[in-house]
């Protein structure tokens, strides 16, 4: 042993000690162990809850009117507790309670090393590991919530019947709904925020990688209820299951509200994740002026992640009081109100919006850099743009309340909040503008992606102005204008330009080339029938269509077809991109290890990525933003407002 | 923080002016260069375009019914507005893109390009103008909107006194009940007569009182241009004076469970004549 003066060789700092193999209990659970231990514990759980539950009887008046509520929330806790206990995420604070603290060997083992495509499957801490899960998950519930929306897109084309019941119907356009928004929140800062970002800023993994696994596993068990609730009874009121109709539904509902419970607590695991591993673990010389853009997107959707998650998790937990333990929250019979569960919904339900599209804008201004071989233009106004949208996003929710009559009165600031925000957005707008400016663009599936993109912002954005003015709402809102205007961001601007991050990064994350021939089809057809789909839909909400309804005057026909037709035309692309992914993930071209010639750190590690990343830390000494050449234009003294000819005409 | 070197100031003429040019020389010699007016000619056939879709848009709004109220005529002039307002906007960006792709050129291939665009980090005129331009539009927007808004409501809610209109006829009271899945309306003031059809004499203001006895609903006359929800153990309100004789729909605008797509229902913008007949053929007490 050295003494405390002298420096420590590696090899000579004192290992805690190894009990048993390395890895302990871990190596006995994986997903299998998981889900079995979920679904015993949910029986059990079930179980109990019936036996204690008061059987109903005429003579005790003051016997509670108690349904199977009770029981089927116990399921779900079961369900979660049990797969988490069986996927192995309390092994760490059992280990600290029992002082076996990890030796190197333990934490490599949890990291993954030495067990094969099994690692994907395992309570694995590994950034990359967690990256690629919410990969797959999250394809997976694009698909799901996909195949729904064709589903929904059948019933309002075929207008001459009913082809699902309405019960049917009313399920599957909530579970379309909060599908997709789960989808569509993981989609960019799951798999790239996990996988990418430690790397692009040079770091060996996330701050607290068994809290990563964590957020993953909580996704994990945050899904099966939802599925399940299809089977009983649905969500039949719209993702949103404005009260007291979510009181009334069936038992499934709390598949719904178990669901976001659990998985507001996987996003605000994450959220924190990722905001501790940027601010403390960047590479030296990485200042925050030198950070690059994308990961001040992943930054401010975090944040917003984690300070308005809550209000939608309480918004559910109150939802499932009033449920189980025959609380008043949100019943109006009983003092409660119908308005605080919509004011609490929509504290998240707006930002969300941010959450989603910010971190796929950051993509997207990362990216065309890379592929206009250009500077980021005007980096500093990117970071305001950022930071103004989730500044700002904490006092526009009430816009989506205008003509609920909670307080007329309040239209008035929150009118005047949702059009400022225009403002920063506007940021973005001229940041992706300023940089593609005079410049001969690298025609790569990524970079098409920002011409779409950046389209359907303008026309989300033109509607987006109509639906912001109080007046104009009372036409609009409610209607399947409202309907088409908020794909058009949703899908039209978050989901296009999270393929586009997928298939920038994808080389980097499976070592292979994205088809691009294949993926650029698929992504030109879905672009083509996304036009058509939504596009037409704004005139039947024009015409005064109401969204959510299965039958509908025959005045909307003709826009519902074409909606229909471009529906179809989207899922005929989807599934070709997905194919061009499936098959270039299994034998696609080998990628090089920059084969964009990028300038941030994740393209200076070698494919595949090794464990921890970098043998040596790399030392930032510029942004990564040096690319083109002198400006022809800035040795002229006229020049507009260029800072060369600023430092000339001062002699 | 960058490693971009500026070039070294170029050698100039003497006789040239020490000073920057003034703004307006600056601007002319920027449309001088070859994209410059090519990008704003694509912007007006794009703003060009967006005002066909809004011309087309007004025309399905019209052929459905049209304006039957001040409201929806107001709402109609405000989306015109509001869309010329914020098309240029809009038309630069679409003809920044088209032009990059068309005018600046493009590379394909598998290797990536050779550097040879301008290193532009940033550039103040432009950062100026175009945060100057987005908050002049978000300015107006929101004067546009708060004006039109307290304008609005002054009329449906009646905070302008009605007999100090012009022409001051005294308003009729409509109680609006939704309930899975039907509306019903009652006339608080001719004898509390109720009807499953909503009908109203035509240039009269009328107030609604709007609830709901089991879930939330949403009033929504479309052409009438009103909307507010229906909510469980609230009254919520709005008004309207409907212009244009004919029936015109009623739906529900928020899903309130099972048949919530059948739970609509008509207005009859009648005579006031035909309207005091209908209120007698009701049973109504007496009209106003």
């Amino acid at each position: 042993m050295s003494s405390a003066t002298e420096v420590m060789r590696p090899e000579e700092v004192p290992q805690p000690k190894q009990y048993g193999k390395p890895g302990g209990f871990l190596r006995h659970t994986n997903i299998i162990t998981g889900t079995v231990s979920g679904i015993v514990l949910a029986a059990i759980a079930y179980l109990v809850a019936g036996a204690l539950r008061p059987p109903p009887s005429d003579e005790n008046a003051l016997a509670l009117p108690v349904g199977l509520d009770p029981q089927f929330a116990a399921m779900y806790i079961g369900w979660t507790i049990g797969l988490l206990l069986g996927i192995g995420a309390f092994d760490g604070p059992l280990r600290w309670f029992l002082g076996h603290d990890l030796t190197h060997e333990d934490a490599e083992y949890m990291a993954g090393a030495g067990q094969g495509k099994w690692r994907y499957f395992k309570y694995t801490t590994d950034h990359k590991v967690v990256g690629k899960q919410y990969l797959v998950m999250s394809l997976v519930l694009l698909g799901v919530g996909g195949t729904l929306a064709m589903m929904i897109r059948t019933e309002l084309g075929i207008t001459w019947m009913e082809v699902f019941n309405p019960n049917v119907y009313n399920s599957i356009i909530g579970t379309h709904g909060m599908v997709m928004v789960i989808a569509m929140i993981i989609v960019v800062s799951g798999p790239i925020g996990n996988f990418i970002v430690p790397i692009m800023i040079g770091a060996r993994d996330m701050a607290f990688p068994r809290l990563n696994a964590l957020s993953f596993w909580l996704l994990f068990a945050a899904v099966p209820p939802l599925v399940s609730s299809l089977f009983l009874g649905g969500i039949r009121d719209g993702w949103s299951v404005y009260q007291p109709l979510n009181s009334q539904a069936p038992v499934g509902m709390l598949g719904y509200q178990t669901t976001i419970i659990v998985f507001a607590f996987s996003t605000g695991i994450a959220s924190v994740n990722l905001i501790t591993t940027i601010v403390t673990m960047r590479a030296r010389g990485m200042t925050w002026s030198r950070v690059p853009i994308f990961v001040y997107g992943i930054i401010g959707s975090s944040v917003m992640g984690l300070i308005w998650f809550p209000m939608f998790q309480y918004s559910q937990i109150l939802s499932w009081s009033d449920r189980v333990l025959q609380s008043n929250f949100f019943n109006p019979a009983q003092g409660g109100s119908v308005w605080l569960y919509e004011n609490l919904f929509w504290l998240l339900g707006h930002p969300e919006v941010y959450v989603i599209v910010i971190p796929g804008t950051a993509a997207l201004m990362e990216l065309t850099t890379v592929f206009v071989r250009k500077p980021l233009f005007s980096y500093k106004l990117a970071i305001a743009g950022i930071f103004g949208v989730v500044g700002i996003s904490g006092i526009v929710w009430a816009h989506h309340m205008y003509m609920t009559g909670f307080a007329p009165s309040a239209n008035y600031p929150f009118m005047l909040s949702t059009e400022l925000i225009s403002i920063p957005f506007g940021f973005l707008v001229l940041v992706l503008l300023g940089t593609i400016w005079r410049g001969k663009v690298w025609t790569r599936l990524p970079m098409m992606a920002v011409y779409a993109v950046v389209w359907n912002k303008v026309v989300g954005g033109i509607t987006g102005v109509w639906l912001s003015d109080v007046p104009v709402d009372q036409y609009m809102h409610g209607s399947m204008f409202v309907v088409a205007h908020f794909h058009f961001m949703l899908m039209g601007a978050a989901l296009f330009s999270a393929i586009a991050a997928i298939a920038y990064w994808f080389p980097k994350m499976t070592g292979r080339y994205l088809n691009e021939r294949i993926g650029s089809i698929g992504f030109w057809v879905a672009f083509a029938g996304f036009q058509l789909c939504f596009g037409s839909m704004f005139f039947a909400g024009l015409q005064g269509m109401p969204r959510r309804v299965l039958q509908f005057d025959n005045a909307f026909n003709l826009s519902n077809w074409l909606s229909t037709i471009g529906a179809y035309t989207i899922g005929i692309g989807t599934v070709i991109f997905l194919y061009a992914i499936i098959t270039s993930w299994r034998g696609g071209q080998t990628a090089p290890m920059n084969p964009w010639a990028a300038q941030t750190l994740e393209w200076t590690v070698p494919n595949p990525v090794p464990l921890e990343n970098f043998k040596v830390l790399p030392v930032v000494t510029t942004d990564p933003y040096n690319y083109g050449v002198p400006d022809p234009y800035a040795s002229q003294v006229a020049d507009v407002g260029d800072e060369t000819s600023q430092k000339v005409s001062v002699s | 923080m960058s490693t971009t070197q500026n070039p070294p100031p170029p050698v100039e003429e003497p006789e040239e002016p020490t000073n920057r040019p003034p703004a307006l020389h600056r601007a002319t010699k920027w449309l001088e260069r070859p994209y410059a007016r090519r990008i704003i000619l694509i912007s007006g056939v794009y703003v060009i375009a967006i005002l066909a879709v809004l011309w087309f848009a007004i025309w399905v709004l019209n052929s459905s019914g049209g304006p039957a109220s001040g409201i929806m005529a107001e709402i109609a002039t405000t989306m015109i507005w509001l869309t010329i307002v914020a098309s240029p906007l809009m038309g630069f960006t679409v003809a920044t893109l088209v032009y990059s792709l068309f005018g600046w050129g493009r590379v394909g291939g598998d290797e990536p390009p050779m550097q040879e665009n301008p290193d532009i980090r940033t550039n103040a005129t432009a950062v100026i103008a175009w945060i100057t331009a987005t908050s002049l539009l978000a300015g107006f927007l929101v004067v546009w909107g708060l004006v039109e808004l307290a304008g609005i409501t002054a009329g449906a809610y009646g905070t302008v006194p009605a007999n100090k209109q012009q022409g001051f006829v005294a308003p009729i009271n409509v109680n609006v009940t939704g309930q899975q899945w039907v509306w019903t309306f009652e006339y608080p003031d001719l004898g509390k007569i109720q009807s499953d059809v909503l009908v109203l004499p035509i240039d009269r203001p009328t107030y609604f009182n709007v609830t709901s006895n089991d879930v939330v609903h949403n009033f929504w006359a479309v052409e009438l241009g009103i909307k507010i929800d229906a909510n469980p153990g609230a009254i919520t309100n709005t008004g309207v004076t409907p212009n244009k004789l004919g029936t015109f729909n009623i739906r529900c605008a928020e899903l309130c469970g099972l048949h919530h797509a059948y739970m609509e229902t008509k207005v009859q913008v009648v005579t006031q004549d035909e309207f005091d007949s209908w209120v007698r053929e009701m049973g109504g007490g007496k009209t106003l």
